[in-house]
């Protein structure tokens, strides 16, 4: 390994590996952004969330194959689609669930999960797909020293406005305030008219819709399979564990957090020459994490619930 | 104060439930000379054996009421531990059984410390980052054979010392003493101390704290406890199929099997995890032999019991089980 | 003793296949199944003026007069477990008379372990791993080179370089391809070409300066390359599957990665998906096969069979759909030779057997199994994709005598 010619210095591999860490970890954050909300508002955890992602990005791959139209215009109909997912959630099966024990909505959403799971492997077979064509598809923009996807690039932007997006939502509209409130206290919150039944129905919708968005973002540059779900599952209970179970805004900086673990990792383990630390282990280190977090600090960074 | 005695007192079941339990059991003695094909045999195999794992879940998370979804690391660590001093010094089963069920207590212990300050879902969670933890080392680690996982070689005769059998019928009657074992221990647990103790724990956790139980710490015991059954089962495994790897033995879809089939069947219960096994052990099995070759309809069989586990966590939560207590109770 | 004439009196002779016809390698377990069921129809069981060997003219197994063969199929699903006790069934209850199988080196273990313990013939067709061979098993036969030997293969080309021997190519000096990288996929199969490239890279005289495994189901391999690319390596070595070597040249693309050579080893990159998915990017890659299209033009009875394959599923045969039509064409002549369905004579004739290499679709000398049961008359062939006229040819580069065209050298990377 001689010097010069290009090789690059440790601070720029460093740098780069934060780059790409953010790039990511706005996805992270739009995906746990919706595990995060339904978490707030009824305290169940959707153990289907991945599978929502996964259904959304093959929403973005079949409109954008059967209709021929560029990838990011499909964006709406992976919205729409996990929007869908999530009422249809709620109200055939949640609905039920939150009557029973934990135990039974744990497998509740399990069971989901392993529906949809299998259902898209009946459907779409186990074949890996990725978007081929598209206007920004395979293309990179050259920043200095730095070689970034535009893919992923305009994921990071798009994923960043649909949080400001659900942020303003949120906080400024009165459905959005309605909904924090049954949050906050779904009892209060009923008193003052607010429907506990409506508001979780809203929750799932919100839920679905953004994760879809992400997977419509995601297929991009990331394969889709029916068993992709699983790994973005687990990365969302880190980021909102992280996070803190409930908190958006811990779910915006914990998502960047891990996508920066997950690139920084590697790096970490090929500079300090210890090579057996090396990419295999990337993921290993965030179900760590979560290990960590949520037994050392169970609210996590900005957490209010419990 | 429970005795020995009390593994094999099934006198506060009903009389039906008893004269089931002997009829089964008659059924499994004289099960091989049934006349069955090969592969009904190894279904009957992995039934008793899921039975095993169930049960072993049931302590903690069925009287336990925690749920959890990593058992697949436990059954990893008996499988391997068997596979492992077998090939490096050719230890025999017997001895390395319980050195696997011995590392797996440990394990447990060290991880089901901090992992018990957690509850509910947080638990669950955990639970299955450090089966998946454990997982990606087992596939990285050159020691114990990485992804390539390891090879038992075959051995001639039946071998008793190696466990090592050409014909199906001999492993079919061991994992059958083993799923007795396994009851018997169930029976006498739910009778014990530990057991009255986590049913406390579980209706009320804060009641039980008052009365000086220690939950955290019963938690831990029914937690190891369970570690131990299922790595029997792991052990079971490497000499049944001579062949394990980190994806066969260790993954997620294993730990969740194994929960799944003890909730479906009713946990908490004795039976549960038997009526749970028999259910989708047949269907896993069958269905996937029969639906897999032909090109359409693979995934099929997964999401009828999907579709099993939702209809049962929304109407009766409590299990197949539950079912058939509530018919008893209309009934009766 | 059983005589031949009661044997000979099934008209029917059961062979159970065991490959992954769902889960992750659904696509190409589907495709090995359809190269074995035209195999056994199209040129075991029917005559087939078509095709110049003898076996077109048999119509059945001329010795067990006229049997046709029938290949039962399962679905191991990937899983080594299920493929045991497949495998069980197919021996106990539909009484096959011996196993094909089971392109994963770990579903293959399982199942030649039940085979070798009822004493049952096993021939492996697609597994490469060089393990399989090395457990002293009686009733287990492969008739694929293994992985030792398509890695050697590597390093006689990059020797074949460094001394001139390539066609198309002016004498590379060593420098230039010395240093090594590898990124292999860390199951069992990638993780033993690991090893085989670090050994004969030692042995060669290469210098491997950066090695990694990496999770096959990895979806992202951002990582994984930048540590690749960050070694400044000559050449770049790939052991990977489909979607994993996809996705491997997407993202060293992206890097504006440019080794001198970039290989990869079978698998992903023979797939007829894998020049179908990415075009022109793979003009210059070099991958390790045992089959190639264009070797019709050095074998007439490949492209007959080619042909035949083509023709009825519009895709040409790859090295591993051309090998499960070996592994069809040698049970026949297995069958044949031992004139019986007895265990004992079909294991007999599998270490007698002795196939000329005209026989066979592949390029090789023969079928001939050593006292481990590994054929040691197969080869391994290194080919480059070659991108012409808007489409992305397979060319044979390795062996030098068998070349069908000038080697692209240096890899033209990507603009």
């Amino acid at each position: 390994m001689g010097e010069g010619g290009g090789r690059k210095l440790p601070a720029m591999i460093i740098l780069d590996a934060i780059l790409q860490g953010i790039l990511m970890g706005l996805l992270f954050a739009l995906v746990a952004l919706g595990l995060t909300i339904i978490f707030g508002v009824m305290d169940i955890v959707n153990f289907a969330h991945g599978e929502f992602l996964m259904i959304g990005m093959y929403a973005a791959y079949w409109t954008s194959l059967l209709l021929h139209v560029d990838p990011l215009v499909t964006l709406p109909a992976s919205a729409v689609v996990g929007m869908l997912l999530g009422l249809a959630s709620y109200y055939w099966l949640v609905k039920y669930l939150i009557r029973g024990p934990m135990i039974a909505q744990l497998f509740g959403t399990f069971g989901l999960m392993l529906f949809l799971r299998y259902l898209a492997q009946f459907l779409f077979g186990t074949d890996y797909r990725i978007i081929q064509k598209g206007l920004l598809v395979g293309k990179s923009l050259s920043l200095g020293p730095f070689i970034l996807d535009w893919t992923k690039l305009s994921t990071a932007v798009l994923s960043l406005l649909a949080f400001l997006l659900v942020y303003y939502l949120l906080h400024r509209t009165k459905l959005g305030k309605a909904l924090r409130a049954t949050a906050l206290n779904k009892e209060a919150a009923a008193y003052m008219g607010i429907r506990t039944d409506r508001m979780n129905a809203f929750a799932w919708m919100i839920g679905g819709g953004t994760v879809g968005i992400a997977g419509g973002l995601l297929v991009n540059f990331w394969y889709v399979y029916p068993t992709v779900g699983l790994l973005f599952l687990m990365i969302a209970f880190a980021s909102v564990a992280m996070g803190g179970f409930g908190s958006i805004k811990g779910a915006f900086f914990a998502g960047i957090i891990i996508g920066m673990i997950e690139m920084l990792f590697p790096v970490f383990g090929h500079l300090i020459g210890w090579d057996f630390l090396g990419p295999q282990f990337k993921f290993t280190v965030v179900y760590f994490a979560y290990f960590i977090i949520v037994v050392l600090r169970p609210q996590g960074l900005f957490g209010w619930k419990r | 104060m429970e005795t020995l005695k009390d593994a094999f007192d099934f006198s506060d079941f009903s009389r039906i439930e008893r004269i089931i339990l002997v009829l089964f059991s008659i059924f499994l003695l004289v099960f091989p000379w049934l006349g069955f094909g090969s592969f009904v045999k190894t279904v009957m195999i992995y039934f008793l054996l899921f039975s095993l794992f169930g049960m072993g879940w049931n302590t903690i998370g069925g009287y336990g009421g925690q749920v959890e979804l990593g058992k697949a690391q436990y059954v990893g660590i008996g499988a391997y531990t068997v596979a492992l001093l077998m090939v490096w010094w050719r230890i025999p089963f017997w001895v390395s059984m319980p050195i696997g069920v011995l590392i797996a207590i440990g394990y447990s212990f060290i991880i089901g410390y901090p992992l018990f300050r957690l509850k509910g879902h947080y638990f669950a969670i955990a639970t299955i980052c450090t089966s998946l933890v454990l997982q990606d080392i087992f596939i990285n680690w050159k020691l114990v054979g990485a992804a390539k996982g390891i090879e038992l070689p075959i051995r001639d005769h039946p071998d008793f010392l190696y466990m090592q059998f050409k014909s199906d019928t001999y492993y079919f009657y061991f994992i059958m003493a083993l799923f007795y074992a396994a009851l018997f221990y169930m029976n006498w647990f739910r009778k014990s101390r530990l057991g009255y103790q986590l049913r406390m724990i579980k209706d009320d956790e804060e009641a039980a704290e008052s009365l000086g139980i220690d939950a955290r710490w019963c938690k831990i015991k029914a937690y190891s406890i369970a570690s131990a059954f299922v790595a029997v089962g792991g052990g079971f495994l490497a000499v049944y199929n001579l062949y394990i790897d980190p994806y066969s033995v260790m993954d997620l879809d294993l730990s969740i099997k194994i929960a799944l089939m003890a909730m479906l069947g009713g946990a908490a219960s004795m039976w549960g995890p038997i009526i749970g096994a028999a259910f989708l052990i047949p269907l896993d099995r069958f269905l996937g032999s029969w639906l897999g070759a032909q090109k359409g309809l693979i995934g099929v069989d997964f999401m009828i019991y999907a579709a099993m586990i939702m209809a049962v966590s929304a109407y009766q939560p409590r299990g197949i089980w539950g079912i058939i207590e509530q018919f008893r109770k209309r009934g009766a | 003793m059983v005589s031949s004439t009661i044997f000979a009196a099934e008209k029917e002779i059961k062979i159970g296949v065991i490959y992954p016809l769902s889960g992750a390698l659904a696509t190409i377990g589907r495709d090995l199944q359809r190269a074995a069921e035209l195999t056994a129809d199209e040129l075991v069981n029917n005559k087939n003026p078509n095709v110049d060997t003898l076996m077109a003219k048999w119509g059945g197994i001329p010795s067990l007069g006229g049997a046709k063969i029938k290949l039962i199929f399962a679905d191991s699903r990937g899983e080594p477990d299920r493929g045991a006790d497949l495998a069980k069934r197919l021996i106990l209850d539909d009484k096959v008379v011996g196993l094909m199988g089971a392109y994963q080196s770990a579903v293959t273990k399982t199942v030649s372990a039940v085979a070798e313990r009822y004493g049952i013939p096993m021939i492996n067709d697609s597994s490469t791993s060089p393990d399989l061979t090395r457990r002293g098993f009686k009733w287990f036969w492969r008739t694929t080179p293994h992985d030792e030997y398509f890695d050697k293969d590597l390093f006689e080309l990059l020797k074949g370089l460094t001394e001139g021997k390539v066609k198309g190519v002016k004498t590379v000096p060593k420098d230039q391809l010395k240093n090594l990288t590898y990124a292999c996929e860390n199951t069992e199969w990638g993780s033993s070409v690991a090893k085989d490239l670090e050994r004969f890279a030692k042995e060669y005289g290469f210098n491997i300066v950066k090695g990694l495994l990496y999770s096959a189901n990895a979806p992202d391999l951002t990582s994984e390359a930048q540590a690749v690319v960050a070694a400044k390596p000559d050449s770049m070595l790939f052991a990977s599957y489909l979607s994993d070597s996809i996705l491997m040249i997407r993202t060293l693309k992206g890097m504006k990665a440019s080794p001198h050579l970039f290989w990869g080893q079978d698998a992903g990159f023979e797939m007829a998906d894998f020049p179908r998915m990415l075009g022109a990017d793979t003009n210059g890659v070099l991958t390790r096969t045992v089959f190639i299209a264009k070797l019709a033009k050095v074998k007439k009875v490949a492209g007959q069979i080619n042909e035949l394959y083509k023709k009825k599923y519009g895709d040409d045969l790859t090295g591993a759909t051309a090998r499960s039509v070996v592994g069809v064409q040698t049970w026949a002549y297995v069958l044949n030779r031992a004139a019986s369905t007895d265990p004992k004579a079909l294991q007999k004739a599998c270490n007698e057997i002795d196939i000329p290499g005209y026989e066979l679709v592949m390029p090789w000398d023969g079928i001939k199994f050593d006292a481990t049961g590994q054929n040691i008359k197969g080869r391994g062939l290194i080919g480059q994709y070659q991108w012409k006229e808007g489409k992305a040819e397979l060319e044979i580069i390795y062996p030098f005598d068998l070349a069908s065209a000038n080697m692209i050298y240096p890899f033209p990377g990507w603009k």
